[in-house]
């Protein structure tokens, strides 16, 4: 009886085991809802303490609260350590209003984690290369988005205290939550000569007018006070600085661009940011997620920056166009051209500072919160909202029938201490930049299929010794060959124009040779060689996009010769030969 | 050969502690090293009021430090002195030294007026190298970087071959040689012209060996940046010594926060290889960032209603955005940052005049207090990421930068003729005035000065129009051109050090080398050019100091000029004040208005039942233009009569007052 229990004890294990696990795996992350500021940490804890094999959490340094920013570093250590491999940075909330780059960032590092066992693609790229993640870069505001009464467009700005209407008082007139919702909305005031009316089938819905025709309000702006007696409200919230225009390749000074801060990582959070980037030589992408406008952006972000080379923009365009198909609707574009100039961004830093490839994905396209026949003749219509989409009707629509009225708080009377009687209302904190959450597991999923697809393509070389050649007399000719399978180059063009870090070596070296001669191989077929006259034994050289080095040593002796290749930004690789 | 070694002889008993020979007669001063720096340092703190910060540990594990002078708890504004910054000059540092030693001894006075910030050297580790031995010339800090690029680290510095003590050069003969030596003075080496049948010699190199085979010799010495280049105003990028990135390097990081920290800081004083006061920085470099007029970008032009080929002046495009916009808030660097201007690079405009006439009477204090009436070679421009452009530009106080010697200028003959145009008259040309010399008579000037055949009159004024070439580039590639011929052909500098002193040369002598085989090594001791010998640096100093108690003097000082009160109604009262700056300099100054710092003049008005009827409680002024600059507020308060109200103007970097008025007819005051 014990016996025959015990055997259907151990067929239940055995069918326990054999389960397939659902997606999510052993950590259960859910996205849909949003992570707050402890329930980020609590996430990353989860995943640190189901796979401590395969992550590591630390804190790169503190933020000007005093909060940790937290790196999450995946990879199988077992298959080597993190710098020995081509590495992936992805970050995200940079502004801390930007909510949703953290799930992102989340998502990526639950699916890598969980899908290790089961996912063969996955478990490759744990095994071969090394994810660099920064959930929450800009700690504070998103902490606070959550906790304090804010809006879609406030705490993009890290918790510096500084004074933007240079009065000598620093962040002395922040928003107010007048009516003590949590939110910090629209303010209108009935005004016969205002320029704004309500929307005849729509009261909810502001339409600005024209002259002759005369309005009815007068919009106010966001909700406040002018809490220091100046004329203005909300002239001086909190912070201003734009943490991506405050990274140092050609920074550019605060009256040339506001938000650029007192000097180049003068944040904290910058600082730490580009310390910890700067010692990992070798990431060879990084990707900073935002919001939004549904784009895949790539620098350059100004004139300054100077030209990129076409080598370097058929890399781009490879991973971009692909991006273009991950995530529908999203467009690959150029910042400096296709959107506006910034001057000392992350993006531009990693790439002509440090030579490294990288995207910005600018998450959620508004055009998603459509209301009507999806083939219906899509007429654009002028449209007043700056990030374009839907006019506010057609989304009062989907507010109303598809998110049952929750994105959207009616306009409601205040009376307004410096006013009198105001309007309040407008939409919503989680709204406008931000999806509705029945629409974030899709975004998620591909964005961060966009972050995989691009570790899929980090150099992988192999090596090969083509030929090994007995000239007579002792002689020996070799010949080996890198190749790397994959479209991201070891060294970007820029990164080989400037000199910004030690290129591939391809050395040779063994106890019973002496090396005559070396080259690299132009034309193995003519025998095209354009020799190394220093060194001969140490070339160094670097690997192209789906491309191929060849060279070449004459060496005198004989027993084991070893090739190796060496290089920063892949995984380094060596064959041994009997002469 | 006897007189070979003569000279030899001289130079080994004339060795000083800094590894520079002293010409005879010298005084007993020397160098002091970044420790015995931080032992002065100590000591003077000791003596006054003062307050020792350590701004940082260098990579090289050197003090940076900052010494606080003056009244604890005070607000008076402060003057920041940095010295030495890019580390090549030591005499900045003794400077700085017998600065703080004046002021807690001599001048003591100074402190009732201002509180003093005192780097005496912002780059110590780079500094610490001219004590070295062998001493070569490098003034990076103790941070470990690849220079070049391959698999090790600062492993191919200079190498002292002849065990002389200096890094000097080597010369080989060789087939590509191009250069030779200098007539008249042998031990000079210049570049054969070949144009006048002259053929190359030799090759030069630094003395050293390629220490790690790599067919270079030394390009990757010891160190890593210098943090005198790393300040992030026209920073460069892509040269290592100058740092990764701006503000990469912890001293200048140091220094910035601890700038930032302190908004009482009026004036930025450097002393170190650069003058802004003997001649002013001109205002012609291309960008024209400030003060000036400017295209409208196209799609912007049309919006505006303007025409995008037009240069039109700020305030009048000022006016018509605001009224496009309908922001009436809208400044006029928000303006311009939509217009794309970039960043400032000449000294705006109108701050101009304040700097010529500093720059006046800098000379005449030179000529007729500190009586050093010897011309010297022109002092070297500013750097790009150097402190002095970054304090102006950025940090947007009065800036000036001292250097207190270069070598003597060797006497020439003057060769000019009646009417004929030199260098430096070009050079204080603007751009417009030179094209009006016309065709023909620049290209006699051309000729004269020895410019190539194809560079046409008509291309100069074409490059000038088009902004691709100033004044300031023609009268520079004059100077070289001259110097040259003057000089024999060989570097100006070098012939001026050989005329100096020309036992700071060591003669050529045969050297086996380990892998170019026969070579001499010889030629110029390092730091020569850079500092006087140690015993004219106590003269030199102590003359030239007190130029900066002048500019002290020079400071804004906000104050208010006059109240007035009008009795308007019964409980209804007008106030006028008058704000004015009566200092020399303006407050802030024309650059600092654009870039918002320092912060600007805060008045308020309060008293007890005060009701604003017009006014308000707490108004930030503009500009207040120097020696006497003024503006005005007013106020219209409902408050019962014979109440008292304060006026208050108050700033952080150039002091202020308050005045409290009776509301009685009369009253103010």
């Amino acid at each position: 009886m014990i016996a025959r229990c015990l055997i259907a004890l151990a067929l239940l294990t055995a069918v326990t085991l054999a389960a397939p696990r659902t997606l999510a795996g052993d950590v259960n992350l859910s996205f849909e809802h949003w992570y707050d500021g402890p329930a980020v940490e609590k996430a990353l804890n989860d995943l640190r303490n189901a796979y401590p094999g395969l992550c590591q959490l630390q804190s790169i340094g503190q933020s000007e609260e005093g909060r940790d920013i937290w790196l999450m570093t995946i990879t199988n250590t077992k298959t080597g350590k993190d710098t020995d491999k081509p590495g992936v940075y992805v970050d995200g909330t940079i502004h801390g209003n930007e909510i949703q780059a953290t799930e992102v960032c989340l998502y990526l590092a639950a699916r890598l984690l969980n899908g290790y066992d089961d996912i063969p693609m996955i478990r490759n790229l744990v095994d071969s290369c090394t994810f660099y993640i920064v959930p929450v870069v800009n700690v504070d505001s998103r902490w606070r988005f959550f906790t304090d009464a804010s809006g879609f467009n406030i705490g993009r700005s890290p918790r510096v205290p500084y004074d933007d209407d240079n009065d000598g008082l620093a962040d002395e007139d922040d928003y107010d939550d007048l009516d003590g919702d949590g939110e910090i909305l629209r303010m209108r005031i009935r005004d016969p000569f205002g320029d704004w009316k309500t929307h005849p089938d729509d009261p909810r819905v502001m339409v600005r007018v024209e002259p002759p025709l005369r309005g009815e309000w007068r919009m106010l702006g966001s909700e406040g006070i002018d809490n220091d007696g100046d004329g203005q409200i909300n002239e001086d919230t909190p912070g201003y600085l734009d943490m991506n225009r405050n990274y140092p390749f050609k920074w550019q000074p605060e009256y040339v661009q506001g938000g650029a801060g007192r000097f180049p990582t003068c944040a904290k959070v910058t600082k730490a940011i580009t310390d910890f980037v700067a010692s990992r030589p070798n990431i060879c992408f990084n990707y900073a997620f935002h919001n939004s406008g549904g784009m895949i952006l790539r620098g350059p972000g100004s004139k300054l920056a100077g030209l990129y080379s076409p080598k370097d923009i058929e890399v781009y365009d490879f991973l971009g166009q692909e991006g273009e198909k991950i995530v529908p609707g999203y467009e690959y574009l150029v910042s400096m051209d296709d959107l506006y100039t910034t001057h000392g961004d992350f993006d531009e830093f990693m790439f002509s500072n440090l030579g490294i490839y990288g995207f910005v994905g600018e998450l959620f396209r508004s055009e998603e919160e459509q209301y009507r026949v999806p083939d219906e003749d899509e007429e654009e219509e002028e449209d007043d909202s700056w990030f374009g989409g839907t006019r506010d009707e057609e989304k009062q629509k989907f507010n109303d029938f598809v998110n049952q009225g929750t994105m959207f708080r009616e306009w409601k009377k205040f009376n307004h201490p410096q006013f009198g009687e105001i309007e309040i209302g407008g939409w919503r904190k989680f709204t406008t930049r931000i999806p509705p959450t029945f629409l974030l597991p899709e975004m998620v999923h591909r964005n961060a299929s966009h972050v995989m697809f691009i570790a899929g393509h980090v150099p992988s070389i192999d090596l090969d010794v083509f030929e090994v050649k007995d000239l007579g007399g002792g002689l020996h000719r070799i010949r080996a060959r890198v190749f790397n399978n994959n479209a991201i180059p070891t060294l970007s063009a820029k990164n080989l124009s400037k000199g910004m870090t030690r290129k591939d070596i391809l050395r040779i070296e063994g106890s019973g040779i002496e090396v005559v001669s070396g080259g690299v191989v132009d034309d193995a077929l003519y025998d095209r060689i354009s020799p190394v006259e220093h060194r001969p034994w140490m070339i160094f050289t670097s690997v192209p996009s789906f491309g191929k080095r060849e060279v070449q040593w004459i060496v005198r002796g004989s027993g084991a010769a070893k090739i190796t290749f060496e290089s920063l930004k892949a995984t380094n690789r060596s064959r041994t030969i009997q002469l | 050969m006897r007189q070979i070694a003569a000279i030899l002889t001289a130079a080994a008993v004339c060795l000083t502690a800094t590894g520079i020979p002293s010409p005879a007669g010298a005084e007993d001063f020397q160098y002091r090293s970044p420790a015995s720096v931080e032992k002065e340092l100590k000591t003077i703190a000791g003596q006054g009021t003062a307050t020792l910060h350590q701004l940082t540990k260098t990579p090289g594990g050197n003090d940076l430090t900052l010494l606080q002078l003056g009244k604890k708890g005070s607000d008076l504004p402060a003057i920041m002195v940095v010295a030495n910054m890019e580390g090549n000059c030591p005499i900045a540092t003794e400077a700085a030294l017998k600065l703080a030693s004046n002021l807690v001894g001599d001048w003591q006075a100074e402190l009732d007026s201002h509180r003093w910030y005192i780097i005496a050297c912002g780059n110590p580790d780079g500094y610490a190298r001219f004590f070295d031995k062998p001493a070569a010339e490098s003034f990076v800090n103790g941070l470990a970087v690849n220079d070049d690029n391959d698999d090790a680290v600062s492993e191919d510095g200079p190498d002292d071959l002849n065990g002389d003590g200096y890094i000097t050069k080597m010369r080989q003969a060789h087939p590509e040689g191009k250069w030779i030596a200098v007539t008249d003075h042998p031990v000079l080496l210049k570049k054969a012209d070949e144009g006048k049948g002259e053929k190359g010699v030799w090759r030069l190199f630094d003395e050293g060996i390629d220490n790690d085979g790599d067919g270079t010799i030394n390009e990757d010495g010891p160190g890593g940046a210098n943090p005198g280049r790393n300040f992030p105003h026209n920073f460069e990028h892509y040269q290592s010594a100058n740092g990764r990135w701006p503000v990469s390097e912890v001293e200048s990081r140091a220094i910035l926060g601890f700038a930032f920290d302190h908004p009482e800081i009026a004036m930025v004083l450097t002393f170190g290889r650069t003058n802004s006061l003997k001649s002013v920085p001109e205002a012609t470099k291309k960008a024209e960032a400030a003060g000036g007029k400017y295209k409208v970008p196209e799609r912007m032009a049309g919006w505006l209603g303007l025409d995008p080929e037009t240069e039109y002046p700020i305030d009048e495009l000022l006016e018509v955005a605001r009224d496009a916009t309908g922001w009436k808030e809208l400044t006029e660097d928000q303006l311009l940052q939509w217009l794309g201007v970039g960043a400032a690079v000449n000294p705006d405009k109108k701050d101009v005049p304040y700097w010529t006439e500093i720059s006046k009477r800098y000379n005449d204090f030179i000529k007729d207090e500190a009586e050093l009436e010897g011309e010297r070679l022109d002092p070297p421009g500013f750097s790009d990421g150097c402190i002095e452009e970054w304090a102006y530009y950025q940090y947007g106080v009065p800036t000036f930068s001292m250097d207190f010697w270069t070598l003597p200028k060797p006497k020439k003959e003057e060769k000019k003729e009646e009417g004929e145009l030199s260098a430096d008259d070009i050079e204080k040309m603007s751009n417009e005035d030179f094209i009006a010399l016309g065709e023909e008579k620049i290209a006699e000037m051309l000729k004269k000065s020895g410019a190539p055949a194809q560079f046409t009159a008509t291309m100069v004024i074409k490059g000038l129009e088009a902004g691709q070439m100033d004044t300031k580039t023609i009268a520079k590639y004059m100077k070289k051109s001259k110097d040259k011929e003057e000089g024999g052909g060989a570097d100006a500098t070098e012939e001026a050090l050989y005329a100096f002193d020309s036992t700071t040369f060591v003669p050529w002598k045969s050297y086996n080398h380990p892998t170019l085989g026969k070579v001499e090594i010889g030629g110029p001791v390092a730091y020569r050019t850079l500092t006087p010998p140690a015993g004219q640096v106590v003269e030199l100093v102590d003359k030239q100091l007190p130029f900066v108690q002048k500019l002290a003097s020079l400071l804004p000082t906000v104050g208010i000029k006059d109240v007035k009160v009008e009795r308007k109604s019964a409980g209804v009262w007008k106030v006028e004040a008058w704000i004015a700056n009566n200092g020399f300099l303006p407050f802030p100054t024309h650059q600092g208005k654009r870039c918002q710092r320092p912060l600007p003049t805060i008045v308020t008005l309060a008293g007890s039942s005060v009701e604003f009827l017009e006014g308000k409680e707490r108004s930030t002024l503009g500009l207040l233009d120097g020696s006497g600059g003024t503006q005005k507020l007013s106020w219209l308060l409902q408050v019962p009569d014979g109440q008292t109200v304060t006026v208050e103007a108050r700033t952080f970097s150039a002091g202020g007052e308050k005045r409290t008025i009776t509301l009685t007819e009369g009253g103010g005051r």
